[in-house]
């Protein structure tokens, strides 16, 4: 850690891993519901929990993304953050805006828009929060020594992220409507401004775990993001197939989410490529595991299973299935939680002084809940593929397929049950770690001098 | 080789140039849109429906267009699938119609609350969406034994729209409840009369609910089932 400013990171991401922590918890009511163990109805009914899940992920993610950004900027500036105590204030009225939103979920306080469930007066919260974010690292790049690519394509990442959700807090009366500016904000986000984010942080990472040159790295940044915005601007057409909207959004939404893989591969290929060119030989071995594992599960989860539905001629079948969930699940654990995970392993060690990255436990965390996701992601595939023949090709009633299916969630929640193993791992490690002392900076500085 | 300039500008025209057909798009398709979603039939009752539809995130276990959870079913054709009659009931008591089987929130709905919610849906399943959700197309016919042993004459209305969600007749319907093929063999008119007014009354414990049937509704399905032989 270069500068003291910088420790502020700690508070988001252990904000981040305690949300993660439960929403495990709510993903694993929802999988006992699906089995048929619906104990919790009357408490917490399906609707409460799944909000619950959807919206946790989205606040660790952010919280993830927000404790990365004040780590990197400062750095890519080359100065102390323009107010810790600011980033400090920003932070506390996340956790409020959280905790009133999930208390919210189970009181029946909510808007019923997946993803965007919390209701409207905690949206103006949310727009302050993220102005008071971004002005806090605006200030500290606009008056850094030096101002790189890396940081300039994660702010402009997240300045678009901030703008995009202002077309989720419009009003409509329409139902058509209201779903075509939903996915403004739900598509344009994980398919759009977030991967600028990640690349910004991918491109971060590597820079500072390959030893590869910075300019090479940058370039490839730039081409990856350009693929990005080719493919997943129009891509957004793969939302618009059978809401109402005209017939070409069939092509246009086929062809471009066809390519949309394309900037994933090369999210996947950039990442491997610069880790063997630097010959993985820098001591935090584990924090590349993650940063590469990142790229090349992104990939997997949301490239090659997006491509998977997205052609108008086999969604028209499995839209709105359980096949939805296979693709969500491994698309946000490879390209966003992965990519926090990598974040937290590269920095604790900078943070704390300590050097928690060599042993079983930060290795062990990372196969387990990996095989775990991958576990999972099979079962909800398998349950989900029978569900699209039994009821959209052969016509069996709803409730008699969830039972055919049942035995599946069995399946989801083994799996699951390993994932949760290698995320305890990866929190006891956390732990471990501390808080993020003085005397970590001054090591940095002894090794700078050096 | 490409340079990092040439792939800045690769990054910010494409991002630009793309942005731009969007934005292009989209002014096409709001000027497309009303007439494919039938606006003029948005009326306050939709309006209203929609309010209650949000405000109880039903999207939290249901899907409309496709979009929302899988936990509970498909609702765009809903109405054109269960007929506005049997939603009312259901929506009344949904735990009732489907007893022992996956559970909705009781939400205790005003029967104008419950008029509006299906005049949502209605507006929902008239919408123009390219053909979804499609019709299967792996769909077995039923088979000709069993149609043999159904009523000649075209069952009522309310059978129809309500007791097939249960129960099949000629291997057409639900299997909550028992096939029906033959009742009329096994039940006189009277019992059947009986057990239409009070499931629970006959028989304490029974998953079918008291639906409350008219005296004309319950004489047409006593006359009609008794047919089934």
């Amino acid at each position: 850690m270069k500068f003291k400013s910088q420790r502020v990171a700690y508070l988001f991401f252990a904000t981040s891993l305690l949300l993660f922590s439960l929403q495990i918890v709510y993903g694993f009511i929802m999988g006992f519901a699906h089995l048929g163990f619906d104990v919790l109805h009357d408490v917490i009914p399906f609707n409460v929990a799944r909000t619950t899940h959807l919206n946790l992920l989205v606040v660790w993610l952010l919280s993830g993304f927000m404790g990365a950004t004040y780590f990197i900027v400062p750095e890519e500036a080359d100065r102390e953050l323009y107010s810790e105590k600011l980033a400090v204030v920003q932070w506390a009225a996340l956790v409020i805006v959280g905790v009133i939103a999930i208390i919210g979920f189970h009181l029946n306080y909510w808007e019923g828009r997946k993803f965007l469930e919390i209701p409207r007066p905690l949206d103006y919260l949310v727009v302050v929060d993220v102005l008071l974010f971004l002005f806090n690292v605006g200030m500290t790049a606009w008056n850094g020594k030096r101002f790189t690519t890396t940081g300039s394509v994660l702010l402009v990442g997240l300045v678009a992220a901030a703008l995009l959700y202002l077309p989720g807090m419009i009003t409509f009366e329409s139902q058509v409507l209201d779903s075509y500016f939903r996915w403004w904000v739900v598509h344009l986000w994980v398919e759009g401004v977030w991967e600028l984010i990640m690349g910004g942080i991918l491109s971060f990472l590597l820079i500072k775990l390959t030893g590869v040159d910075r300019e090479v790295i940058e370039k490839w940044l730039y081409v990856i993001v350009g693929f990005t915005f080719l493919s997943g601007i129009l891509g957004t057409g793969h939302h618009y197939y059978y809401i109402g909207t005209p017939e070409y959004w069939l092509l246009v939404g086929g062809v471009f989410s066809a390519l949309e893989p394309l900037a994933f591969l090369g999210m996947a290929l950039y990442a491997v490529t610069m880790a063997r060119r630097g010959g993985m030989s820098h001591p935090n071995r584990i924090a590349l595991f993650w940063t590469v594992g990142c790229g090349i599960m992104s990939f997997v989860g949301a490239g090659f299973l997006g491509f998977a539905h997205t052609l108008p001629q086999v969604n028209l079948w499995t839209h709105g299935t359980i096949i939805t969930a296979m693709h969500g699940h491994m698309a946000f654990w490879g390209a966003y939680a992965m990519l926090v995970l990598a974040i937290i392993s590269y920095t604790m060690p900078l943070m704390t002084g300590r050097k928690l990255f060599t042993g079983w436990v930060p290795e062990w965390a990372f196969w387990t809940s990996n095989i775990g996701m991958l576990g999972m992601t099979g079962a909800f595939a398998v349950a989900g593929i029978a569900q699209v023949y039994m009821e959209r090709k052969i016509g069996m009633d709803f409730l008699a397929v969830q039972e055919a299916i049942e035995v599946h969630f069995g399946g989801v929640l083994l799996a699951a049950c390993l994932l949760t193993l290698g995320i305890a791992m990866f929190i006891w490690n956390f732990i471990q770690y501390g808080l993020p002392k003085e005397e970590a900076m001054a090591a940095e500085h002894l090794r700078h001098a050096a | 080789m490409l340079s990092k300039s040439q792939a800045r500008l690769f990054f910010i025209g494409g991002t630009c140039f793309f942005s731009a057909i969007f934005l292009g798009l989209t002014f096409h398709t709001l000027g497309q849109v009303d007439a494919r979603q039938n606006l003029d039939l948005l009326t306050a009752e939709v309006a209203r429906g929609k309010e209650i539809w949000d405000s109880n995130n039903c999207m939290g276990c249901h899907t409309i267009l496709g979009e929302g959870a899988y936990y509970a079913p498909e609702l765009t054709q809903v109405v054109k699938r269960r007929g506005k009659e049997w939603i009312s009931i259901f929506l009344r008591d949904p735990q009732a119609m489907f007893p022992g089987k996956r559970r909705m929130v009781q939400y205790d709905f005003s029967d104008e609350q419950i008029g509006d919610v299906i005049a949502f849906l209605d507006w929902i399943g008239k919408i123009d969406t390219n053909g979804f959700p499609p019709e299967p197309d792996l769909a077995m016919a039923p088979s000709l034994v069993v149609q043999a042993s159904a009523q000649t004459s075209a069952p009522p209305a309310y059978f129809q729209q309500v007791c097939i969600a249960c129960h099949s007749v000629g291997g057409t319907g639900g299997s909550v409840g028992p096939a029906l093929d033959g009742v009329g063999s096994r039940l006189t008119a009277p019992e059947l009369d009986r057990w239409l007014a009070d499931p629970p009354a006959v028989k304490p414990g029974t998953a079918m609910p008291n639906l409350n049937l008219p005296d004309a509704t319950r004489a047409e399905l006593v006359n009609w089932l008794s047919g089934l032989r």
